[in-house]
C-alpha cells in the first residue's frame, strides 16, 4: 500500500518538495539573511510562490537540474 | 604458509605455482584477515551515528554553531555507508550466530543518515558482486563515466526523480518473480523514504528548515556523490571488463587511501567480501604477489 501511495504521489514529488520543505526553507532562509519580501508578503507566503514554481518547473522539465 | 616471502626450496615462487596452488595460498591468507569480530567497524558505525544524531540537539539548543555542525554532518553521512556494508557481508556475524542480531542493527541504523534502507542495499549490492561491471546486471553500473567529475555528474543525474532507479528496477524484478525478501526490502524502502520526508517537512513547517537543511538534506545529497565517486566509480573504472581478478582495480592517488575509505584496496574487497575494510589494506600486501601471477589491474 505504501509502494502503491509513493507510485502515486511520486510524479508530484518536486512540487510536493517545493511546498514542504523549499517554501519554509526560502521563507527562514530570507528571515536570517534580513531580506525583506517583495511587495510586502510575508516570508513564508514568498517562499511557498518560489517552491511551488521551482516544484513545477522541475516536474514539467523531468529533474531539478 | 606465507607465499610472499617463500624460503627458495621451501616453496615454488608465486610465478610457477599452478592455478589451484595460487587459488589455495590466496585462500589461506584471506582467512587470516576474515577471523574475529570488526570491533573497529562496529564502533565506526554505531559512534557515527551517534554524532550525527547529537549534531541536532546541540544545534537546535544553539550550543553548537550550525556552519560547524554542517561539515561534521556531511562527513557523518560520507562515514555512515562502509558499517552498513560489512553488514549486507554479515561480517559482524552470519545468519543463526549469536550476534546476528547487531549485524542486522548496524546494517539497519548506520546509514538512517543516508537514507539507505538496509535490505535494498544488501539485496542490490550482492548483484553488484555477483554481475560486476555487467552493463545489463550490475545495478552499480550506471556510475560508468570517462572520468571523477563526469562520476559527479552523472551520480546527480541519476539521482534525479525522473530518472529510473536501477535498484528499484532490480528490487521490482526481482519482486515479480516471486522473491519475498524483494518485495518486503520493497516495503522496508517506501516506509523509510517516506518518513524521511515526512521528518524534513515537519522540521522545515516547525521553523527548523536551515537545520534540516544543513544537517541532513544536502549531507545527504554531498555524501551521496562523495560515497558513488570514492566506492563505486574509482575502484571499477573504466567498468570494461569483468571476471574475477579484473573487475575491480588496486589505485593509488594524492589524496590516499583515507579520503577514498579504503577503496584502494576494494579488489580484496571483491576478491574475498568476508574481510573487513580495515584489514583490506594488511591483506592486500601479503596477496599482492598472487594478484600480479593473476594479472589484476594493481596501478599504484
Amino acid at each position: 500500500m505504501i509502494g502503491k501511495l509513493l507510485q502515486a504521489i511520486g510524479p508530484w514529488g518536486p512540487v510536493l518538495f517545493g511546498i514542504g520543505f523549499l517554501a519554509p526553507l526560502i521563507a527562514q532562509s530570507m528571515e536570517a539573511l534580513h531580506i525583506a519580501p517583495p511587495f510586502g508578503l510575508p516570508s513564508i507566503a514568498t517562499g511557498l510562490a518560489i517552491g511551488t514554481l521551482a516544484g513545477l518547473i522541475a516536474k514539467y522539465r523531468g529533474s531539478w537540474v | 604458509m606465507n607465499i610472499a616471502v617463500s624460503e627458495p626450496g621451501t616453496a615454488a615462487p608465486v610465478g610457477e605455482k599452478s592455478d589451484r596452488e595460487l587459488a589455495r595460498e590466496e585462500l589461506t591468507i584471506a582467512r587470516e584477515y576474515i577471523g574475529p569480530f570488526p570491533v573497529f567497524m562496529a564502533i565506526w558505525g554505531l559512534g557515527n551515528l551517534v554524532c550525527w544524531l547529537a549534531l541536532w540537539p546541540l544545534v537546535m539548543t544553539g550550543t553548537l554553531s550550525l556552519w560547524i555542525a554542517f561539515p561534521l554532518a556531511t562527513l557523518n553521512v560520507v562515514l555512515c555507508y562502509l558499517p552498513s556494508h560489512e553488514a549486507q557481508h554479515s561480517n559482524y556475524a552470519k545468519s543463526g550466530e549469536p550476534l546476528r542480531w547487531l549485524n542486522e542493527l548496524i546494517g539497519y541504523v548506520s546509514t538512517i543518515p543516508l537514507v539507505l534502507p538496509f535490505k535494498t542495499a544488501r539485496i542490490t549490492h550482492m548483484d553488484h558482486h555477483t554481475y560486476t561491471n555487467d552493463p545489463e546486471r550490475d545495478p552499480d553500473y550506471g556510475v560508468k563515466a570517462a572520468n571523477g567529475w563526469q562520476a559527479i555528474l552523472t551520480n546527480i543525474k541519476r539521482r534525479q526523480f525522473g530518472k529510473p532507479n536501477s535498484y528499484l528496477v532490480l528490487l521490482r524484478a526481482k519482486a515479480e518473480a516471486g522473491d519475498e525478501t524483494a518485495k518486503r526490502a520493497m516495503a522496508e524502502a517506501a516506509v523509510q523514504t517516506l518518513s524521511f520526508w515526512a521528518i524534513l517537512t515537519a522540521l522545515a513547517w516547525g521553523g527548523y528548515a536551515i537545520e534540516a537543511a544543513l544537517l541532513w538534506w544536502l549531507p545527504r545529497h554531498i555524501g551521496m556523490s562523495y560515497i558513488s565517486l570514492f566506492l563505486s566509480w574509482f575502484p571499477h573504472h573504466p567498468m570494461n571488463e569483468q571476471g574475477r581478478y579484473r573487475n575491480t582495480r588496486h589505485f593509488h592517488r594524492w589524496f590516499g587511501n583515507i579520503v577514498s575509505l579504503g577503496m584502494e584496496h576494494h579488489i580484496i574487497h571483491h576478491l574475498h567480501p568476508g574481510i573487513p575494510l580495515n584489514r583490506n589494506a594488511a591483506a592486500f600486501r601479503k596477496m599482492r604477489p598472487i594478484l600480479e601471477k593473476r594479472g589484476c589491474r594493481l596501478e599504484g
